[in-house]
């Protein structure tokens, strides 16, 4: 009797596990752990801004940990290596982070990383997820390096585009470039919108390239030329110092000419450096990524999401947005990597295959991007591009328009 | 100064770099650690002898043009350039083998070189700086400018990864070989350039031109010699650079990375190859220690953010620089000297 009871005792405990094993919701059991090696300047150029874009990736690496990781039994560990922003360090790096870590993706941040791993990657079947727009220069088939935003010149085309529409244009709209030839990435901008204003006559003409220091002290004479040839705009996509430059060369000549800016050296930023956003009345930010402002939109839900339950500490504002976006796409490929080949056994190569798999859904990047759909034709999307402006009006900045279509930019 | 009892009884032997049975061995055992390196040290530590190896050739260089001839050059990541630019682009273009390319990209440097060494026969001190810093710019200039056919422009230049008979040289382990094999070759090279015809002349130029020139010393020449032989070697360093890294772009040869060379030089000390290859290794460590232990420093101690370590961590790079200069401004091979003659002469204070 005391025997039948016990089998009687464990039969029932084992079919109640077995109920309550299938009653239970669907999520892996054991818990596969990857690595993300991401690449930081705390101590180079950068060193402002990194610990704000560094926050927001790695509060949404931690919120994916909690919530999408929990569901399939994925964690994401992740470590900032120290660049400086060299290609030496970088290259010296890599391989103690590639045989320590064993990275499953790369969060890059700039140039360097690109140069000093743009030919190793491949070989060590490794993607990295960058957070700016990409170059004409990497603008290379069977990339392993990727960015979510298409080249700096596509950008500014396409706010072209928009300002054309806005101005009732037939013809083109007339603009000056600024540009310097202390960083080849610098001149990469400007040659890619020269190619589009040549090949599309009808839409942008070039009055000037101005090719200036990255510090200049006085561009009035420059602008005088610009002012006088009646540019519509001027593009700058390199850096906050000319744009100051610039803005008080305009004031200087009495003119209110527009600036269109990059999420680099964009409008808070650009504005802090002139005085106050005041300063930039009627200036623009255009690039494909959401404008960081406060307001009924999905990346500031996310934004504050991260910011109340993730420790994110930086605040609001486009190197935030960038950092987000790249920690958001980053981990979304994974997500789509893990969903088809299961959480076990994932790989950089793997991860490389899901990204040219499956569109990333703005959705899936909480809006902080557009959909983007990869191909091996570029490190960047080249189909359904989109860029986002805004500009500031009564010295607020204000979102002018989003989706704006970003016309066909070939390469250069 | 030789240790007590150690006399030289030939020229021959006056002449020996390696004196004594002890140097003999000590230099033998610090090369066989070298060439075993791969079997005991991580990739991590490769890598970073990879890049110390290159610094070391570049240094090494400087050292001859400016701590031997005295001429000042804030040219040198310039010509690191050319040469990296001259391998790049015969490898890229016209598939040559490193064998050729790497002298061929010495060459080009040096030849780059030597007109700044032409200007140093008229200028020197502060104005010679000046001219070799526009090396700098027409270097950067020219790339940039010309049809990005030609150098790559803002697109830099894709290298191929050398090949020796079918094998790919392009992991840590096989480039450490190659650029071991150079540093070896080159640094030899360079203890015997120091103390030839050719180094007692520079060291005449430097300690006082107008009297080595007195003496028979073609100052001209030689000061545009010291600037050939400086660039030679800068541009053998740039050409395994692009091999190494298999991109060449302009903004990897800035003035900032030739006054980090300058300082290389100054904390080993000027005027001593060795000096130089201590210098490499001072600076360079600091760097892989700040970019090692940073990330671990700002995971122990998160309250303290990673923008507050890292940034402490590259003063501390610039304090040490300065305690440098401070405490030791002929470098720490005249310490190094001052304690090993010190204990050879002991108990006798000279």
């Amino acid at each position: 009797m005391k025997t039948f009871s016990k089998l009687s005792f464990r039969a029932f405990a084992a079919a109640g596990a077995v109920f309550a094993l299938t009653q239970a919701p669907v999520r892996a059991d054991a818990e596969e752990s990857y690595n993300l090696a991401m690449l930081s300047d705390f101590s180079g150029p950068y060193a402002d801004i990194m610990p704000i874009l560094a926050g927001g990736r790695e509060a949404v690496v931690d919120w994916w940990n909690d919530t999408r990781g929990k569901e399939l039994g994925v964690v994401l560990n992740y470590k900032n290596f120290e660049t400086r922003y060299d290609a030496a360090q970088v290259a010296s790096l890599w391989p103690g982070i590639k045989s320590e870590l064993n990275p499953i993706a790369v969060l890059g941040l700039g140039g360097p990383d690109v140069a000093a791993l743009g030919e190793r990657l491949p070989e060590d079947k490794i993607p990295m997820f960058m957070a700016t727009a990409g170059y004409g220069f990497s603008w290379k088939t069977d990339s392993w390096i990727f960015n979510p935003r298409p080249t700096y010149s596509h950008e500014s085309s396409g706010f072209l585009m928009h300002l054309r529409e806005k101005l009732g244009r037939d013809g083109p709209v007339k603009v000056a470039i600024m540009a310097s030839e202390a960083s080849p990435a610098y001149v990469d901008m400007a040659r890619g919108l020269e190619q589009f204003a040549k090949e599309n006559p009808n839409f942008v003409e070039i009055i000037e390239t101005v090719y200036t220091e990255v510090q200049p002290t006085d561009l009035t004479a420059q602008m005088r030329r610009v002012v006088k040839a009646k540019a519509d705009a001027v593009i700058i996509q390199t850096n906050t110092s000319i744009v100051v430059a610039t803005k008080r060369a305009l004031q200087a000549n009495g003119s209110d000419i527009p600036i269109m800016m990059s999420s680099h050296n964009g409008l808070p930023a650009s504005g802090k450096a002139a005085g106050g956003l005041a300063q930039l009345e009627g200036d623009y930010e255009s690039y494909g990524m959401a404008i960081a402002i406060e307001g009924d939109t999905e990346p500031y839900k996310f934004y504050q999401l991260l910011s109340e339950k993730y420790d994110l500490k930086a605040p609001w504002n486009v190197v935030t947005a960038m950092g987000m976006a790249q920690g958001a796409y980053a981990v979304t490929v994974i997500d789509h990597a893990i969903v088809s080949n299961g959480a076990a056994g994932l790989t950089g190569e793997t991860v490389r295959e899901a990204l040219f798999a499956a569109p990333i859904t703005s959705e899936e990047t909480h809006g902080m991007l557009p959909t983007l759909k990869f191909t091996p034709e570029a490190p960047f999307p080249l189909e359904g591009l989109k860029v986002n402006v805004a500009s500031v009006i009564d010295g607020k900045i204000t979102i002018e328009a989003t989706d704006v279509d970003v016309p066909n930019v070939t390469k250069w | 100064m030789d240790p007590s009892g150690i006399f030289s009884t030939s020229y021959r032997k006056d002449r020996q770099l390696v004196r004594t049975k002890w140097q003999v061995l000590a230099l033998l055992a610090f090369l066989a650690l070298l060439f075993l390196a791969p079997a005991y040290a991580s990739p991590r530590i490769i890598a970073i002898g990879n890049v110390m190896l290159i610094s070391a050739i570049v240094a090494v260089g400087l050292q001859i043009c400016t701590g031997y001839a005295g001429q000042i050059n804030m040219g040198q990541a310039a010509f690191m350039g050319v040469g990296a630019y001259t391998a790049g682009l015969l490898a890229s273009k016209y598939q040559m083998s490193f064998i050729l390319t790497i002298p061929l990209a010495g060459l080009s440097a040096a030849g780059f070189g030597f007109l700044f060494g032409l200007t140093a026969a008229r200028i020197k001190g502060f104005y010679l700086a000046l001219t070799t810093i526009a090396a700098q710019f027409i270097f950067h200039f020219t790339v940039l400018n010309l049809p990005s056919s030609w150098m790559g422009g803002s697109n830099g230049v894709t290298v191929p990864a050398a090949t020796f008979f079918g094998i790919r040289i392009a992991t840590e382990n096989s480039q450490y070989y190659l650029i071991l094999i150079y540093a070896i070759i080159l640094i030899a090279g360079a203890f015997g350039i120091v103390r030839s015809r050719f180094g007692r002349a520079f060291i005449a130029v430097r300690d006082d031109d107008v009297a080595a020139g007195i003496m028979g010393i073609n100052v001209a020449r030689t000061k545009a010699t010291a600037f050939l032989i400086g660039a030679f070697y800068a541009g053998v360093g740039g050409a395994l650079w692009a091999y190494m890294i298999r991109f060449v772009g302009v903004d990897q040869f800035t003035l900032f990375n030739s006054i980090f060379f300058i300082a290389m030089i100054i904390v080993g000390g000027m005027g001593s190859i060795t000096g130089a290859l201590i210098g490499v290794f001072i600076i360079r460590m600091i760097q892989e220690i700040i970019a090692t232990v940073g990330p671990n420093i700002a995971e122990a101690v998160p309250f303290l953010g990673g923008d507050i370590v890292f940034s402490s961590m590259n003063m501390f790079l610039g304090g040490v620089i300065a305690l440098f200069m401070i405490v030791e401004p002929k470098g720490l091979m005249h310490r190094w000297n001052i304690i090993k003659s010190s204990y050879r002469i002991w108990p006798f204070p000279y």
